[in-house]
């Protein structure tokens, strides 16, 4: 039934975030621990195993019964948070991922269930919970839970749940509901039936029915709340019944006949909201892509729209045209910002990448992060994390020294690495730095020469030579450590991040650190840009990356150092003829022009015959068989339906350096 | 015209299979149908600075830009100038494993024809005059010979630089 997959679907992804959550919730009790945080672990495995169970996710639900169990004592101060429980939970952690992985009770959750993993983890949560109770000083690193008297008395509540009437065919499962309320103290329950029609009306698929509980625990409100989250559309109010005597122990008598349940409050639950708020929506990442695709033909529609009143004198249709370009700009940046995270969202995933990471090597690290707010197209987000994985790794595995040397060093023994991102223009800067010994220049030229990445004699300066490390088949690791044997390199790292058309750059100081800077475009879908023409053709130049255009005067032309300079006010710029870059004729325009950009921290000119202005360039990538060309970053149709080549002036700019160096 | 099922040499399928009939520069070539996706008029066309010969340009095909692939370059045929039953072929295939939209040219589009590859004969009967990687056999068609192209090899990038180890 579709409503009920709708349903298991929702929970999947509900339990997915669920389960990234508690990964940092089960880091940060490294850094200190406190009621609520215990609580908020607690509720997470509670849910889960309650919901996983209702949505036909047994394994996942058996497994985490034990994992529950062990926080279930942290609650009532039975057991103690130390280092060996946060290890153990951390990877029971990613053992219910991959069990919701399954997709429920398939073979090969039943094979994950079978697993030594499995077996392991569930023995070491059974030593950890049978343990503590014995030895309560256990831990290596304990920090102690202390419950007040009163947390741990018991209080009665009264629960009244009125599931939807779609509730059944969704897929609820009220019994197991009820089992776990039960699981929670004593309880005692009524069946309010009053609301089910006469037989002839009846529809066996509703739900008619609604309960009636009477609940003595030592649990929270949250904690019965949790059972019911996945039962949102629900009327669902639970009140604490408070007796004179204070909290009891023990069965309380039900508070009314049984039957008479009218006396009872009204169901309504202001209180129990579901997770999400109502201010956000969610939706698939696939659906926005759509919508940005459609953006695009928008776009290009309406660049051939703008030409057609152009041509056609008519000054009604032309300020209608205007009008539409001017919602069309707005659509375009509403639709860029809905695509834009934080980029917090990858960031986070790195504090574990570390912790297991400074155990493997036996480093003591400190990641620090900064600018996590910092937005970026989610598709660049997407595809930044295994890159950015990659580099903490070779950081943390190649740049930072051991402790001993560290401290010889005049260091602190733990090492930091710091990642931090910023935006810069249409750019958003990500860096990693560490503070280790910096790069070994002489190792890496041996490396390379050794490699026959460089000739033994090459003058190359040391700047040069640290770029080798991003050059493939390259590796500084005398030994491949299992932490960078992982099949990528720093070549990959590099074409990663050229694939989203951005560059990267490389920074070190011998004794005091390394520091690789990504730079990237905002977004990669539609970008403003600048029109030029070279004979018949048109060229789009990334608007972003244009200072200002000037008249190419032969005359201006210098010669220093053996590169072609223009003087342009009391500078020189070097330039090139986009002619002579792209293998054309050289051009027989009387009046041509210079564009001046910036890239790569320098400027540099392009000639061009003309310019014929702005637009907004939906970006096209180039095949298979155009993708390697140098100087091109994509293509893009323009009004008139022609296709225009996108220069890539990063490239280009690098081009010049080195066509200066081969010269000077 | 019909394809005449005379010689059965190359081991194969005996499933019947559609094949687009063309002409370029004086040869008839077949393709499989099932990777046709359109044919277009001629169009202009926006060349690609420093690209393969093979790969020259681009064009848009309603909105989606797509590399003109001049097949001529790999077969060793010479251009012959185009007239007026010029023909852009659009297809649909997998190169290195990607769905990639492509063009080629074609200076004349025949027909759809209805084959078998068991009834192909292979190509060294035509001794060296074509590529053996880009050519899965001949058939005859009427008075000439149909040269069945190979889809896999004939659009397959050319390696790039290899990196020095």
């Amino acid at each position: 039934m579709t409503d009920l997959s709708a349903a298991v679907d929702a929970f999947v992804l509900e339990a997915r975030e669920q389960l990234e959550g508690l990964e940092e919730m089960l880091l940060d009790l490294e850094t200190g621990t406190d009621r609520e945080r215990v609580d908020a672990i607690f509720r997470v495995l509670h849910t889960v195993k309650g919901s996983g169970s209702m949505f036909g996710f047994g394994v996942l639900a058996r497994f985490t019964h034990h994992f529950e169990d062990a926080f279930d004592g942290v609650r009532e101060g039975r057991l103690e948070i130390d280092a060996r429980l946060i290890d153990v939970s951390l990877r029971a952690r990613d053992h219910m991922t991959a069990l919701l992985d399954c997709g429920g009770d398939s073979p090969e959750a039943a094979r994950l269930e079978a697993s030594e993993e499995a077996a392991h983890l569930l023995a070491t949560l059974a030593s950890i919970v049978g343990g503590h109770a014995q030895s309560p000083t256990l831990g290596n690193a304990p920090v102690v839970m202390q419950l007040s008297a009163r947390e741990q008395m018991m209080r009665r509540w009264s629960i009244r749940f009125h599931p939807d009437a779609t509730a059944l065919r969704n897929g609820m499962r009220p019994d197991l509901l009820m089992a776990e309320i039960a699981a929670l103290g004593q309880a005692e329950f009524r069946l309010d039936a009053s609301d089910l029609p006469p037989l002839t009306e009846l529809d066996p698929e509703r739900s008619y029915l609604a309960w009636e509980i009477t609940l003595t625990t030592s649990q929270t409100r949250d904690a019965i709340e949790a059972i019911f989250l996945f039962a949102d559309d629900a009327a669902l109010d639970i009140t604490e019944l408070v007796s004179p005597n204070g909290p009891t122990i023990g069965p309380v008598a039900a508070a009314g006949p049984p039957g008479n349940v009218s006396q009872l409050p009204q169901p309504r639950a202001p209180q129990t909201a579901p997770t999400g708020s109502s201010e956000s929506v969610r939706v698939p990442a696939g659906k926005l892509d759509d919508i940005m695709d459609q953006l695009g033909e928008l776009v290009i529609a309406q660049a051939r729209l703008y030409q057609i009143a152009a041509a056609s004198q008519n000054p009604d249709l032309e300020a209608v045209v205007e009008e539409v370009e001017r919602l069309v700009t707005g659509l375009r940046d509403a639709t860029l910002s809905v695509r834009m995270l934080p980029i917090e969202s990858v960031f986070g995933k790195f504090r574990r990448v570390v912790r297991d990471l400074s155990q493997e090597l036996g480093k003591e690290v400190m990641l620090a992060v900064e600018g996590g707010e910092t937005e970026l197209d989610k598709n660049v987000i997407d595809r930044l994390s295994e890159p950015l994985v990659h580099m903490i790794r070779n950081s943390m595995d190649h740049g930072l020294e051991d402790a001993a040397s560290r401290l010889a060093a005049g260091k602190p023994a733990r090492g930091k690495v710091t990642l931090s991102a910023r935006q810069e223009g249409g750019e958003v800067l990500i860096a990693i730095e560490d503070d280790g010994a910096g790069l070994n220049t002489e190792a890496i030229r041996a490396r390379a020469v050794e490699r026959g990445l460089l000739p033994a004699d090459a003058p190359q300066s040391a700047s040069e030579i640290h770029q080798l490390i991003f050059a493939p088949g390259f590796s500084t690791a005398s030994a491949l450590s299992s932490v960078s044997g992982r099949g990528v390199g720093m070549d990959a790292v590099r074409s990663a991040v050229e694939g989203l058309r951005g560059q990267t750059e490389i920074a070190t100081l011998p004794g005091r650190g390394t520091r690789v800077t990504l730079r990237l475009p905002v977004t990669l879908a539609i970008i403003d840009g600048f029109l030029v023409r070279l004979g018949t053709s048109a060229f789009v130049i990334p608007l972003a990356a244009v200072e200002e255009c000037v008249e190419f005067e032969e005359a201006e032309r210098h010669r220093e150092s053996g590169r072609s300079m223009l003087q342009i006010r009391e500078h020189l710029v070097p330039f090139l003829d986009l002619d002579d870059v792209f293998g054309r004729p050289a051009s027989t325009e009387a009046r041509r022009r210079v564009v001046i950009v910036k890239a790569d921290g320098q400027r540099l000119g392009l000639v061009v015959d003309d310019i014929l202005g702005q637009n907004q360039t939906v970006i096209k990538t180039l095949s298979i068989y155009h993708r390697n060309i140098a100087g091109l970053a994509g293509a893009t149709i323009l009004g008139d339906g022609a296709v225009a080549l996108i220069i890539d002036v990063v490239t280009l700019a690098r081009r010049a350096r080195i066509a200066h160096r081969q010269s000077a | 015209m019909q394809i005449v099922n005379q010689i059965t040499q190359k081991p194969g399928t005996a499933e019947p299979e559609m094949m687009l009939i063309f002409r370029l520069s004086g040869n008839v070539f077949a393709l499989p149908v099932g990777e046709v996706h359109e044919i277009l008029d001629p169009m202009p066309t926006t060349s690609v600075p420093n690209a393969p010969a093979f790969a020259p340009a681009l064009i848009n095909v309603r909105g989606a830009i797509a590399p003109l692939i001049d097949i001529r370059q790999r077969l060793r045929m010479p251009t012959v100038p185009a007239d007026d039953h010029a023909r852009i072929i659009v297809l649909e295939l997998p190169v290195n494993g990607v769905a990639t939209r492509l063009a080629i040219l074609a200076d004349a589009v025949e027909e759809v024809i209805e084959t078998d590859r068991a009834a192909l004969k292979p190509v060294p009967e035509l001794g060296a005059r074509w590529p053996e990687q880009y050519v899965i056999g001949v058939a005859r068609y009427g008075d000439t010979l149909v040269i069945l192209l190979d889809t896999d090899t004939l659009f397959r990038p050319d390696a790039g630089p290899s990196i020095q180890a």
